[in-house]
């Protein structure tokens, strides 16, 4: 598996921050935030998951396997206990993790998340077909109103077209399988119910890929959690309001 | 499923990269003429500098009216992001400085304009980088000139002066088949006419003092990056796969992806060689830009009637613009420019250089200078202004000879613009 850990590497930290990126994304969403913690003294594990960025395959096509496949690089890399941040996609495999082996995580953070994570057939349909469209709706949904206009805090940078890059570099399929294990996994909700972690969700007000209120159910099941909510924001919360997010990572991580 | 629809370049050109001003409301963009920006804390200041935090240090480097600027082209290229510069020279120096080191070369088109034709022939050999000069309309002799030390393929969308239309996605196949990007210089056509990306350029730059502005009152540039290309491909390009040490090893394909390649340019180009937009001249494209598609769409609409006009007129030996079947390039014009090929072309004058001299001094409305793009009339005699540098063989090649002139029509009303074409065209025919 292919991790960005920056060019200190990994020094030993007892809390690494593992940053799992979503759908057809790559380690790079998380530079910012990586860079302020390997500042700070410390390692970061960013991953490409399996099939993405640059990690070789095989796709997973389920939540439980990837989260399996990054517990078990975890072991590989002799990391016992450690703190995870996942946006999307990736907030549902830190989440079973947390979840799975909860003794491991001491904080879960989750970035623009719903469960159920329901995709329409429509979308999956495109996606199965590695339609270009998949990726044009996900990025137009991936972003706020405000965002679709600009007005980036990253200066001279085009959001909108920097996320479809980053999706259009994707393998063949990549897309459907993540949207497919989005989809398919419907036990989340009871897993919550696992989690001793310190727990943070951030989510956008004007998210139309996980609307805020389809968290009602996972906040409601978790034993403690806080939430943020990021006003003007869609998605893509790491590109919208980055300073925010860095924040709250910041307070909790 | 509906297809999302994205925003488009009318409503681009006015909103991309602006919210209304948070302070005071303001719905124009502010001109922040400062040359630098508090930090908020110690902290924060530490975040940006180690690029954790977004947010502006100085002008140099970013400023939020460039910032504006930068958003709103690249929205209207279909770019992940762009770079103002102090002019086109500057945002051309740039995309070869970030990507080319001494020893290594660049093929561009026999046809540009005379200021990147002087940087590449003569100024850049200084510095270690040599250029081949070849006719994009052959193909094979692109393919033969693209060598293992070749690190950049560059030409005009509409070559200058003869408007050599460049056939972009052949161009750009040819150049990503040996592992090398395309640069494409489209000033003369602007993303209203044609988005290079679409066919295969990654690298986009403007002189944004010609139509992106048209006003021709300030002198600017953007370096415009697709985030198409993949820099770490191959070994070619180790400014942007490898650690670099002016900014603490980072290594930028690995930290930024599609963006690897504007992050450097901004990160060491504007930085160290500080080619940078004044905020104030940014405000000022921005006000062009706004009326961009209107103003196209109009100098184009006049273009075709005085392209017209002069291919009538019996002053004139030829008229050059690929919407004519003369053309060379009209096939492929009618493919990738159907809204129009700019406002900027080139006619042959019956007589020489004595007509041309003639004809020129005989025009009241069209004004006598080195540019182009204005929204108002201009005209020149390239032989001896903007190509004078170059020699007999090399203004051939380029289609110019002593009784070329070169029009950009502006947005005068096109009956006034016609009768001052025909009293300098008269005089031109008592010289013949």
């Amino acid at each position: 598996m292919h991790i960005f850990s920056g060019t200190r590497g990994l020094q030993g930290d007892t809390n690494p921050i593992v940053f799992i990126h979503g759908t057809g994304m790559d380690h790079t969403v998380w530079t910012l935030f990586a860079r302020y913690f390997l500042r700070h003294g410390r390692d970061v594990i960013s991953v490409d998951l399996p099939g993405h960025g640059k990690s070789k395959g095989p796709l997973l096509d389920s939540i439980e396997s990837l989260s399996s496949n990054l517990l078990n690089y975890l072991d590989s890399r002799n990391i016992n206990k450690f703190s995870v941040v996942g946006h999307s996609m990736g907030s549902l495999i830190a989440l079973e993790a947390a979840s799975t082996q909860p003794e491991r995580v001491n904080s879960l953070v989750m970035i623009g998340t719903a469960l159920p994570m329901a995709v329409s057939d429509a979308l999956l349909d495109l996606a199965k077909r590695n339609d270009p469209g998949a990726i044009d709706i996900l990025t137009f949904m991936g972003y706020s109103n405000n965002a679709r206009i600009g007005n980036n805090k990253n200066p001279g940078m085009w959001m909108t077209e920097g996320t479809r890059r980053l999706m259009q570099r994707s393998s063949k399929d990549v897309i459907f399988k993540d949207l497919m294990a989005c989809s398919n996994y419907v036990d989340g909700l009871e897993k919550a119910k696992n989690v001793s972690a310190n727990t943070l969700l951030i989510l956008g007000e004007n998210d139309y890929l996980t609307p805020r209120h389809r968290a009602k159910d996972l906040i409601n099941n978790f034993k403690s959690v806080r939430v943020k909510e990021i006003k003007n924001s869609g998605h893509t919360l790491m590109v919208e309001n980055p300073n925010l997010v860095l924040d709250y990572l910041s307070e909790i991580l | 499923m509906k297809k999302p629809q994205d925003l488009k370049p009318d409503t681009l050109s006015l909103h991309a990269g602006q919210r209304p001003d948070k302070e005071h409301g303001a719905r124009a963009t502010p001109i922040y003429q400062s040359s630098s920006f508090v930090f908020e804390d110690t902290e924060s200041a530490a975040g940006i500098f180690n690029v954790e935090r977004t947010g502006h240090v100085y002008s140099r480097i970013t400023n939020p009216t460039n910032a504006v600027l930068e958003e709103r082209i690249s929205a209207l290229e279909g770019a992940i992001g762009s770079i103002a510069t102090s002019s086109g020279q500057a945002a051309l120096h740039l995309a070869i400085a970030t990507i080319v080191d001494t020893g290594q070369h660049v093929v561009a088109s026999n046809c540009l304009y005379g200021g990147s034709h002087n940087l590449l022939e003569y100024t850049l050999p200084r510095f270690g980088i040599e250029t081949s000069f070849v006719d994009f309309r052959d193909l094979d002799a692109v393919k033969d000139a693209i060598k293992g030390n070749t690190r950049l393929v560059f030409g005009e969308t509409l070559g200058n002066p003869g408007l050599d239309v460049m056939d972009i996605q052949q161009i750009s196949d040819l150049a990503h088949d040996n592992g090398i990007p395309l640069l494409v210089d489209s000033t003369f056509t602007t993303p209203h006419l044609m988005k290079p990306i679409n066919y295969g350029a990654d690298l986009i730059f403007h002189s944004a003092t010609k139509f992106l502005s048209g006003h021709g009152v300030v002198i600017g540039g953007l370096l415009v990056d697709s985030g198409n290309f993949i820099w770490d491909q191959n070994d070619n390009f180790p400014q942007l796969s490898k650690p670099y040490k002016g900014f603490h090893d980072m290594v930028f394909t690995e930290e930024f992806g599609p963006a690897a390649f504007i992050n450097r340019a901004r990160k060491e180009g504007a930085r160290d060689f500080g080619a940078c937009m004044s905020p104030h001249t940014a405000f000022l494209i921005l006000q062009g830009v706004e009326t961009l598609g209107l103003r196209m769409d109009r100098h184009v609409l006049a273009t075709r009637e005085i392209v017209n006009f002069l291919s009538q007129h019996k002053a004139v030996s030829s008229v050059s613009y690929p919407e004519l079947e003369s053309h060379p390039d009209h096939e492929l014009a009618k493919k990738i420019l159907p809204n129009g090929c700019g406002a900027v072309f080139t006619f042959e004058l019956k007589g020489g250089k004595k007509a041309g001299q003639n004809f020129i001094e005989n025009l009241n409305i069209f004004s006598h200078l080195a540019n182009v793009g204005d929204s108002k009339s201009l005209v020149i005699h390239p032989s001896s202004t903007t190509h004078h540098r170059m020699d007999e063989d090399a203004l051939k090649k380029a289609g110019i000879s002593e009784g070329t002139v070169r029009l950009s029509v502006g947005l005068e009303d096109i009956e006034d613009l016609k009768d001052d074409l025909d009293t300098g065209l008269r005089s031109a025919l008592k010289t013949s």
